[in-house]
């Protein structure tokens, strides 16, 4: 070994230009995650709807985001779209819009399975109590959904995250591909140049993802009540 | 018990239910004066459980009419929301909401349906509380609580709303026996106070103590309609005293010896 | 990717109904050239991360021969070798690139198959690539026949254990799957010699001590080249003419000597790699 391999981290701009991909993976994540929350309760509510057309469309909706890979979704915003009309999307604005369209589609089913998990008599009690439709959902089911789908919910949104090394085939250099160049551009002179630029982004990912999971605890213990 | 002679509170005219063409409730009258206390027995299935929810309006129904103090409220246009403050329910499921504490589930009702002063309100659960003998579980969770304890706090939350009429629903057949008493012991006190109440029920000793009417069903019809001590001593129908006859264990034993 | 496209025609109606209506769609009558002079800077794809054709340095800047020949373009073309706007392709959204319009030039070691003709138009090569064999120096293979009855490292699915298996059965083969795999088995002596493309062992061989490239040209050599949009004629035969201008001035061979001569080494021959 001819240089101490940790070295490579900081050598240049290494450092910088990995923070800066984290940062762009950040973004993209947590403004996708956040859209997807609000977007998915919406769709949820539409998969749960009495109208059998709208819970059709609903169902479609998940099956064509879950059949039709992300990669293709993020080809298919990125360069058809562009093909068709002479709009040209930010390789992040795209990624954001296939991920929130992604993400919605997977949280309405969370919240779908939430809601549809509980007793069918906690409904009928607020019914028989005089409550609204809209007042059964305010108070009753949406807090009790909210705590079923939490796991369901920070899975989610740890995999959002993983995903957006995706993000790459469409030109955003996101932080993995960051360390891909740097591992490329050194491998010669640091021969365990991944170790240490994997190990460390292993470390970034953690770094996020665990302030997450633990949040997901506490609030798992808060309302143990 | 009280008994007068005042119009029917509660009135079920020719109700029909039936599911996909399946007929669960046929041509089912029945009359409820305020203070009464009704009793309907019958085998499973016989429709008892749905004819109560037909009268909260949780079920649909394809003919006939209920009225309540008069007014036809089986109607399409009907503000269900604004019925069921008058109509109290209680389920045989543990239904209390489990995410709030005993109090927040009494007053969810009086505060967001009725829109009533939370001082107020407070202090007429307070003493419903009191009278159940739960004041010290009010800051509690319902998991803390055991299954005749949360009956109890599901009557309070369905009295807290000041009903007239109250629908039981075997609401003692989930519970563990020896608790069964301690919710048996609150209807019978609220009877006592003069409640207008509808009850399903098995427990065929309570019955008899409790009801001014028993209403005997079968198949879906009302079969048979008589006091409590007709209806124990002489049914009046061949179905009314095999149904009897299922819960006499001790003429069976003693014919044996 | 014609799936692609029928799928996008499903949604784009749906969903970019709002955005269409503000666009001003250029009209295709404008010249292509003189839409770069007017942006004054040229969209060129290459690789981030395929040293040393086109890789980011550490400080965050693209380099290799491929950027060395983007920047002449750009000088040549605008008056300034900075005014290229570098666009970090992947090998599988090459193609996409170039038909969406979000590069004007793909120089990312773009290898001129049939296949790619039919989406893409090439100009005039600039570069070959071949296969090569790397061995020890001490038992150097110099000619193929010198590896019947050994053994030679290969990775699987490249072309080198496709042109291994249908002009050599002969010659047992060790396959990998990792690159690094196969080098380490190099050096462990599982095997006489090891068969890869020519541009990576010449890379590889000057980074290993002990180690050369002894044959470095063999088999069908495939030759690369700058693409542009199927149809763009005018960019096409700017570049063609540019390339024939930097032929005059053996910049090609400036190229070489200024990115590859020293991840190479001096042993290797500048026209095993140049097309000129």
């Amino acid at each position: 070994m001819r240089d101490l391999g940790v070295n490579i981290l900081f050598e240049g701009l290494n450092m910088q230009r990995l923070l800066e991909g984290l940062w762009i993976t950040t973004r993209i994540a947590l403004i996708s995650i956040s859209f997807s929350i609000v977007f998915g309760i919406i769709t949820g509510l539409f998969m749960l709807s009495n109208n059998k057309i709208v819970r059709l469309f609903s169902r479609f909706y998940l099956e064509m985001m879950r059949i039709v890979p992300i990669l293709v979704w993020l080809f298919i915003f990125y360069f058809g779209v562009t093909k068709i009309v002479p709009v040209h999307l930010s390789s992040e604005l795209v990624c954001v819009i296939v991920f929130v369209m992604w993400g919605s589609a997977e949280m309405g089913d969370i919240v779908r399975g939430a809601i549809s998990s509980l007793p069918i008599h906690q409904k009928e009690s607020g019914i028989a109590i005089g409550l609204t439709e809209l007042q059964i959902y305010t108070y009753i089911i949406i807090p009790q959904a909210i705590r079923r789908l939490i796991p369901g919910a920070i899975n989610l949104a740890t995999r959002m995250i993983k995903t957006t090394s995706l993000a790459v085939f469409i030109g955003v250099i996101e932080v993995l591909k960051v360390g891909q160049q740097i591992i490329e551009y050194s491998l010669l002179t640091y021969p365990t140049a991944p170790l240490w630029i994997y190990g460390f982004i292993f470390s970034l990912y953690f770094m996020i993802c665990y302030p997450i999971s633990v949040l997901a605890r506490k609030l798992e213990m808060k309302w143990q009540h | 018990m009280v008994h007068n002679t005042q119009e029917a509170l509660l009135e079920v005219k020719k109700l029909h239910k039936d599911y996909d063409g399946l007929t669960v409730l046929s041509d089912v009258s029945l009359s409820v004066k305020k203070g009464e206390v009704i009793v309907i027995l019958g085998p499973s299935g016989c429709g008892k459980s749905t004819l109560l929810r037909c009268i909260n309006g949780l079920e649909a129904i394809q003919s006939g009419k209920i009225l309540l103090n008069k007014v036809d409220i089986s109607g399409s246009d009907t503000q269900w929301h604004l019925i069921r403050q008058k109509i109290g329910m209680v389920f045989q499921s543990y239904d209390l909401f489990p995410h709030m504490t005993i109090i927040d589930n009494i007053l969810l009702g009086p505060l967001k349906v009725q829109k009533r002063n939370k001082q107020e309100a407070r202090e007429h659960a307070e003493k419903l509380l009191h009278r159940v003998g739960l004041i010290d579980k009010i800051n509690a969770y319902p998991r803390q609580l055991s299954g005749g304890q949360k009956q109890r706090v599901a009557i309070v939350r369905a009295l807290c709303m000041n009903p007239e009429v109250m629908l039981f629903d075997e609401v003692t057949a989930a519970l563990d026996p020896e608790v069964v008493h301690e919710v048996l012991k609150v209807m019978l006190e609220l009877a006592n106070e003069g409640m207008t109440m509808v009850i399903v029920t098995h427990e065929m000793d309570f019955a008899k103590a409790v009801a001014d009417k028993i209403v005997f069903m079968d198949q879906g019809e009302i079969k048979e309609i008589a006091s409590p001590v007709d209806f124990f001593q002489e049914p009046s129908t061949e179905r009314g005293k095999q149904f009897i006859n299922m819960f006499n264990y001790n003429h069976l034993n003693k014919e044996r010896e | 990717m014609k799936k692609i496209k029928g799928l996008s025609l499903l949604f784009i109606s749906i969903l970019l109904i709002g955005l269409v209506a503000g666009c001003n769609s250029s009209s295709k009558e404008v010249s292509v050239i003189q839409t770069i002079q007017e942006n004054d800077s040229i969209r060129i794809g290459v690789f981030g991360d395929k040293p040393p054709f086109g890789f980011v340095n550490q400080d965050g800047e693209n380099e290799g021969f491929d950027v060395f020949i983007a920047n002449r373009f750009a000088e040549d073309l605008l008056g300034d070798a900075s005014k290229v706007e570098f666009i970090v392709v992947e090998a599988a959204s090459r193609v996409e690139y170039l038909e969406s319009d979000r590069v004007d030039i793909i120089l990312a070691n773009f290898t001129v198959t049939d296949e790619r003709k039919e989406a893409v138009d090439f100009a005039t090569p600039y570069m070959k690539v071949g296969l090569g064999i790397v061995s020890p120096d001490g038992e150097l293979i110099t000619d193929v026949s010198e590896l019947e009855g050994q053994k030679v490292i290969v990775n699987r699915g490249t072309t080198a254990e496709l042109y291994f298996i249908e002009n050599h059965p002969e010659i047992e083969l060790v396959a990998f799957d990792q690159n690094t795999e196969a080098f380490n088995a190099l050096k462990d002596g599982r095997g006489a010699a090891l068969a890869h493309d020519n541009t990576l062992l010449f890379a590889w061989a000057n980074e290993n001590p002990g180690f050369s490239v002894g044959i470095t040209s063999l088999g069908n050599e495939d030759v690369i080249a700058p693409a542009v949009k199927k149809g763009n004629t005018e960019l096409l035969e700017w570049i063609n003419e540019e390339l024939e201008t930097l032929a005059e001035e053996d910049f090609l061979y400036k190229a070489y000597d200024a990115t590859l001569r020293s991840a190479f080494g001096e042993t290797i021959d500048a026209d095993d790699v140049v097309y000129q």
